[in-house]
């Protein structure tokens, strides 16, 4: 496994050209409204369907969970793209010992309240239509070893195009407990809930 | 298109090009109409004609030049617009587009709904054109740019849906197909 070097600095620079950018390619980042718990660090969940994704996990971080980010990668991409590392991305190989590793390694990062860890529950990528969100079961490895208090979020991106050229993203975010106090069954039935409610309220989307 | 999408996929049959088309799609952003006009270029070089709201044709002028004629709904204008079409579909040479959802919706819809004038235009054709569904879903996956999916059905044999209903539920069960398809997609 390969540590992040995350970057205060580096991050926060990232994060305003990272703006710029998806102003450029976005008409509209939509965040709904979600209110973290304060005082705890947060386990993001989210849906994985584009190359976007990471960003939108940014995004969501810096504007509206304010924590510092953290993100799992695949080993394979962390090497392609080693400058992640500096903005809080650390590898993970997929079926391997050093798994268990990044499973700890990111238990740790979380029991410091000030920091966020994302991590795409999926394990590969799907699509953005598909109403069955699939957990991987080292989520549930990770939560056992998570020591401080942690709010587990599960985000839901959404993009949609309605009137405009350009596509408009959503963002849903769901409050799944406290990790430690649910069990992992309960969290996968819960996750998959939110899903669905949130699909329902893009449909309702005003716009 | 070429420019805003990284690709445009067409899932289709085996296209006839003898009948005008009448072309019904899922209307949920503002490519819908080009992405069609791309699937009638690529694939039936008919004429294309796309019935939209009058507002749009006042705010896009030059729309009108592509093809585009209007229809306000809720007025008597709605049956001239509707006959229009009718008519249209009369010449073998053409291809009418109509959004029968009448507005725009999220692309994550699960059932989908018509306006009723689309059997006015049916029943005013005489019967000899060729129904087309269309379903388009746009995701990124692992590229910057968008893809988008274009499912395609033609619908041969009798036309003659009796109501509304029927041809709601033939185009529900094309639309369902279609996002099991796209949804099945795992890179």
């Amino acid at each position: 496994m390969l540590p992040s070097r995350q970057n205060d600095t580096l991050s926060k620079w990232f994060y305003r050209f990272m703006r710029w950018w998806m102003g450029r390619n976005f008409k509209e980042v939509n965040i709904q409204p979600f209110e973290p718990r304060p005082g705890h660090s947060i386990l993001l969940l989210t849906n994985h369907f584009s190359w976007w994704d990471g960003f939108f996990a940014n995004y969501a971080a810096f504007n509206n969970l304010k924590r510092r980010l953290f993100i799992m990668m695949q080993h394979d991409h962390f090497i392609n793209h080693w400058y992640f590392k500096y903005l809080g991305a650390f590898s993970m190989k997929k079926g391997s010992r050093e798994m268990l590793e990044s499973l700890t390694y990111s238990a740790n990062l979380l029991s410091n309240p000030e920091n966020l860890v994302t991590i795409f529950p999926q394990g590969e990528l799907c699509s953005n239509h598909i109403t069955h969100i699939h957990i991987e079961n080292g989520i549930e490895r990770l939560i056992k070893q998570i020591k401080g208090p942690c709010q587990i979020v599960y985000q839901c991106t959404l993009v949609d195009y309605f009137e405009s050229l350009k596509p408009r993203a959503y963002m849903h975010h769901f409050d799944c407990g406290l990790a430690g106090e649910i069990p992992f069954e309960e969290l996968k039935q819960r996750i998959n809930d939110f899903h669905e409610q949130a699909l329902k309220n893009q449909v309702n989307m005003a716009h | 298109v070429g420019r805003n999408f990284h690709e445009v996929r067409l899932k289709h049959p085996v296209m006839t090009t003898d009948k005008a088309v009448l072309l019904l799609a899922n209307h949920f952003s503002w490519w819908d109409g080009f992405l069609m006009y791309y699937v009638n270029h690529k694939l039936l070089g008919k004429k294309f004609h796309v019935m939209i709201l009058e507002e749009t044709i006042h705010q896009v002028s030059f729309f009108k030049y592509m093809g585009a004629f209007s229809v306000s709904k809720k007025s008597r204008d709605m049956m001239v617009s509707l006959n229009y079409a009718a008519n249209l579909l009369n010449d073998p040479q053409n291809l009418v587009l109509i959004f029968p959802q009448g507005k725009l919706y999220s692309n994550f819809i699960d059932r989908v709904s018509f306006q009723k004038g689309l059997m006015k235009i049916i029943g005013g054709a005489q019967q000899n054109f060729g129904l087309l569904f269309a379903t388009t879903f746009v995701e990124n996956f692992k590229h910057k740019k968008p893809t988008a999916t274009v499912y395609l059905k033609t619908i041969t044999g009798n036309l003659a849906y009796k109501n509304i209903d029927e041809l709601i539920a033939a185009y529900q069960q094309h639309y369902n197909s279609s996002k099991q398809l796209q949804t099945e997609i795992v890179l």
